[in-house]
């Protein structure tokens, strides 16, 4: 009985070393499939016809292309088969003049906007796209409450007239210096809709506008009715699109977006060569990606391999709304002092990403406008420590020490200062826990007997932060910030949330603390901060407990400055183009930092992945023509110079 | 007249009261999230494109004229009765105008159909291998099954799962990695082989685990049934073993493995999240999922009534059924 026993327990360990030894076994030395092998992708397409990308999420709608109405996803396909006038560049922030073959000519007020439109565009039913379409698609969204952009335009525009073929004429309500922001798209915008095809449809809401007719370079193929993937076709005028006209390339015969799930599967779709491109993968995937496929990359070949120019910088913020200790400035800046950041970028984040001391995104156009002007700026600022004493915070060794850090690490890594610059960020707040100690003594701080801080109250002080787990990064730097306000001696309760009470709590301003990304650090690729910042005017000031989303507040960390009313005002009647808006844009940086409002720590990163196993001509750090973010509108000129790789021969 | 007074119109009874309670409780729940509608389409829109704060008062107004949000909770309570009535689950408010019956019809079928099948071989399977087991215990073959069953059941369904995607999608790529199928659906041998290829692994992890669960179970009720005198009976009367098998142990176990089978079935309207997230398969549960994150709170009762129908018409149906497996349970 007994050895039976023993042989079972034997058999079943012998079973298990052999599954764990076939799994274990390095994969690398994978032969190279012939480009017309089969693959599993769930179409029956030559693999080497079709570049696949990773859709972003699972669809819940499918067959339905009514763009116009919230709620219908968009990524990828919007910059497929859809189009409107004008383009921000992610990557550069150049303009791109799609339909419009010019900027916006507006009148001296700001009254009336010109447009003149690009001839020789043409629909995939081979109806010319002409002023028609642009005064048609005005008029329906207006008309029609709870479309997309259907306030706004209802809001601005008086009149819209078409002059000939290929002009239009914006008659607007007031002044609005920036009204062709809703034509001009970094994710979305209006997108314009074939007037022979939407007069007759009877209701805009309820219209699938299946199958679309096409304005991109793509027209729609193919879907899984369970929302996985989608499928475009290349059309065969492609050269009589924006995209066709203004890159001259093809682009790959189709391509198909497919929703793998997280980024453990998306590793294993590149493994298996069934994905392309990918939007983001963790840290630990995107390593395991590298180790097992030698033909994918990022941004970077090497080392710190990641994206790092999406608009948006990370932070941690307080709850300015009610008074507490963290309404003082003096604390807020302690907490800063408090931090290191060279532990956080390097320990906590892998080194991969821009140290920022600003509210801004620290891609290279924008560091050329902000970080850089801005730093003797930085490096002059003092903070009063005690009375009379003053001390200069700012450390701009820091890019040098995450270097040092990199290269105990084994990576290679350039010496210029300028090139460190460009791999790190600028300089950041030093780590000095003596002066923010020294702060918080001066605010009625003290420390008992174990060296944790008390309140001036004489309270234990705990500072509770929310925090959305699958936001690895933040999530990551809020726990960075626990180990370091843990050694100063203040205890950071972490509260993990699903993101979706997540984002709520964040726009009710039910937090005491948040780290997070997006407010007044975000960019918009271009040098006007309007954007991100419009929406923090006192006038949508939304007190706790209502949410900012529906009042059209951005101010979540519930802010309060009359300066920040003034510089918004005045950027708010100027014209983009105006050389103030870069003044303006530095004056609410300078604010901002002064108030420390949040503590911004570093600016976004992606590891958005390419596999160049069937496909090349992706942007690259040696080659930034255009945003690799292909999953916005832009993303059509990214696909259109994808090229097959050397040994894929599309068959069509 | 009698029998339909005293035993089906008192469970009858029962069934709709539950599904009155389960709808209304239902559509309080969502209600009471912190998460709202509309303030979650302003907040996913405000982040995907220019969007002018000065503009968000009208379209505020206008979504929620649009969700149907309008009215008080007991106007719009009302209403989904009227609605439900007649079959119209209303719109999905995070899929916009998309009717919540398209989004169920489009998930249910794969779900339905991965289940009843998973379902049905794992109780057929639990149960002649658990009474094999527990009829036969000193033979090596049931032993090792023994040993497998228990091994396995402890495991957290996730991790067998993922031992399966990661052995057979990555280290072997032998499956496909998303989806329930390859095409459009239509009647052809292609299209249903391959839904049989999308479904093998999901399918495997799922039997898997409830077999061993119902193994288990299976074995412990056969053990109790072993030692009753009408086994010992047939034995001395000299029938084969199958016999006795079937007819003498397997039939006095079905009692609870019949409801185990209802409920399992009924359950299935609720779709199987980590399966469909997993390998990555079609379903409802996802839209669930979904649906409550986003607080949309017509998918969530849409789906939830399928829930709640499905499990109380389960229930009355195996109630129904006891006196047709066991004659010692009466209609009374």
């Amino acid at each position: 009985m007994q050895n039976r026993s023993k042989f079972i327990v034997l058999l079943g360990l012998v079973g298990i070393n052999i599954i764990l030894l076939t799994a274990c076994k390095d994969q690398t030395n994978t032969t190279k499939t012939t480009s017309s092998s089969k693959s599993q992708l769930p179409v029956d397409l030559p693999r080497q016809d079709i570049l696949v990308v990773d859709q972003i999420f699972r669809y819940s709608v499918v067959e339905n292309f009514n763009l116009w109405m919230p709620g219908i996803p968009s990524p990828t396909k919007q910059g497929l088969i859809m189009d409107s006038l004008w383009y921000i560049d992610q990557e550069t922030g150049q303009q791109i003049n799609s339909l419009s073959t010019a900027s916006p000519r507006y009148n001296k007020d700001f009254t009336q906007m010109t447009v003149k439109l690009r001839s020789g565009v043409y629909w995939s039913d081979g109806v010319e796209f002409t002023a028609d379409d642009l005064v048609f698609t005005v008029n329906n969204l207006k008309s029609n409450p709870g479309m997309l952009w259907s306030t706004e335009l209802e809001l601005f525009v008086k009149e819209v007239k078409k002059v000939d073929n290929y002009t239009v004429i914006f008659e607007l309500k007031d002044s609005n210096p920036r009204f062709h922001y809703q034509f001009t798209i970094k994710y979305n915008g209006v997108w314009m809709q074939p007037k022979h095809i939407w007069e007759d449809v009877e209701d805009p809401m309820t219209f699938k506008f299946n199958p679309p007719v096409s304005l991109g370079a793509y027209e729609y193929a193919d879907s899984d009715p369970s929302g996985y993937w989608e499928l475009f076709k290349r059309r065969q005028d492609w050269e009589r699109t924006t995209p066709g006209i203004l890159t001259g390339k093809p682009g790959p015969p189709y391509i198909m977006s497919v929703f793998y799930g997280d980024s453990g599967r998306k590793a294993m779709a590149i493994t298996r060569h069934e994905l392309d491109m990918v939007q983001n993968v963790d840290y630990e995937a995107f390593q395991a990606i590298l180790k097992k496929t030698p033909t994918a990359r990022s941004w970077y070949k090497e080392f710190p391999w990641a994206y790092p120019n999406e608009q948006s910088a990370r932070y941690f913020g307080f709850n300015l709304g009610s008074e507490t200790v963290l309404s003082n400035k003096d604390v807020r800046w302690a907490l800063t002092l408090a931090l290191d950041i060279v532990d956080l970028q390097t320990e906590y984040i892998g080194g991969v990403a821009r140290v920022t001391a600003i509210p801004h995104p620290a891609s290279p156009p924008q560091m050329e406008l902000y970080h850089t002007p801005l730093e003797p700026w930085l490096k002059e600022l003092q903070i009063e420590i005690e009375e009379g004493i003053f001390y200069h915070p700012y450390d701009d060794a820091v890019p040098k020490k995450i270097a040092a850090w990199a290269r105990k690490q084994g990576h290679s890594i350039p010496s210029g200062a300028e090139e460190l610059r460009l791999l790190f960020g600028t300089g950041w707040w030093k780590h000095d826990p003596e002066i923010a100690e020294r702060l918080l003594l001066k605010n009625g701080f003290t420390r008992n007997r174990n060296g944790e801080w008390l309140t001036p109250d004489g309270e234990l002080w705990k500072i509770k932060m929310i925090v959305a787990p699958d936001e690895v990064e933040i999530y990551r730097l809020a726990i960075g910030a626990q180990d370091q306000w843990a050694d100063f001696g203040l205890k950071l309760e972490i509260e993990t949330l699903q993101r979706d009470p997540y984002y709520n709590r964040n726009l009710m301003g039910e937090f005491e603390a948040i780290s997070s990304w997006s407010n007044a650090s975000t960019g918009d690729a271009t040098r006007d901060k309007w954007q991100a910042i419009f929406g923090l005017h006192s006038q949508f000031y939304t007190p706790i407990g209502k949410s900012t989303a529906t009042t059209g507040s951005t101010n979540t960390l519930r802010v309060k400055s009359k300066e920040m009313d003034r510089i918004i005002d005045e950027l708010d009647q100027i014209h983009p183009e105006d050389d103030r808006v870069v003044e303006l844009g530095r004056e609410f940086m300078k604010l901002w930092v002064e108030n420390m409002f949040s503590i911004i720590t570093i600016s976004f990163k992606n590891f958005t992945t390419v596999d160049q196993y069937y496909w090349t001509g992706f942007p690259t750090n040696e080659n930034p023509f255009v945003q690799p973010l292909y999953w916005f509108g832009g993303g059509r000129f990214t696909f259109q110079n994808v090229a097959p790789a050397a040994g894929n021969t599309p068959k069509q | 007249m009698n029998l339909l007074k005293s035993y089906f119109l008192p469970r009858l009874s029962q069934w709709l009261i539950t599904i009155l309670v389960g709808v209304t409780v239902t559509f309080i729940l969502p209600r009471l999230l912190p998460t709202d509608p509309v303030e979650r389409t302003l907040s996913t829109l405000s982040s995907l494109q220019t969007m002018d704060p000065r503009a968000v008062e009208s379209l505020k107004e206008a979504l929620e004229d649009l969700y149907g949000l309008g009215g008080s909770p007991f106007e719009q309570y009302i209403n989904y009765w009227k609605r439900l009535i007649r079959g119209d689950l209303g719109p999905s408010m995070s899929a916009f105008p998309t009717p919540v019956i398209e989004i169920i019809g489009a998930g249910l079928p794969w779900t339905v159909g991965l289940l009843i099948s998973t379902i049905f071989i794992s109780w057929i399977l639990g149960i002649i291998l658990g009474t094999l087991a527990g009829y036969l215990p000193k033979n090596l073959w049931c032993q090792i099954m023994d040993k497998i069953f228990i091994s396995i059941y402890p495991i957290p369904y996730y991790i067998l799962a993922l031992i399966l995607v990661m052995s057979f999608c990555y280290h072997f790529q032998v499956f496909p990695l998303v989806g329930g199928a390859s095409g459009k659906p239509e009647i052809s041998w292609s299209y249903l082989s391959s839904i049989l290829w999308h479904s093998f692994l999901p399918a495997t992890s799922l039997i898997v685990g409830s077999t061993a669960f119902r193994f288990i179970m299976a074995k412990a009720l056969t053990s109790t049934i072993i030692a009753s005198d009408y086994v010992h009976y047939a034995e001395t009367a000299g029938l084969s073993r199958w016999r006795i098998v079937l007819f003498y142990v397997i039939r006095n176990t079905l009692l609870p493995q019949a409801t185990d089978l209802g409920l399992s079935i009924g359950a299935i309207f609720s779709g199987t999240v980590i399966t469909e997230v997993v390998f990555s398969y079609p379903g409802i549960g996802y839209s669930l999922y979904m649906g409550l994150l986003q607080a949309d709170f017509n998918l969530i009762l849409g789906i939830t009534v399928f829930s709640i129908v499905g499990i109380a018409t389960a229930a009355l149906l195996v109630d129904l059924s006891y006196p047709l497996l066991d004659p010692r349970v009466r209609y009374k």
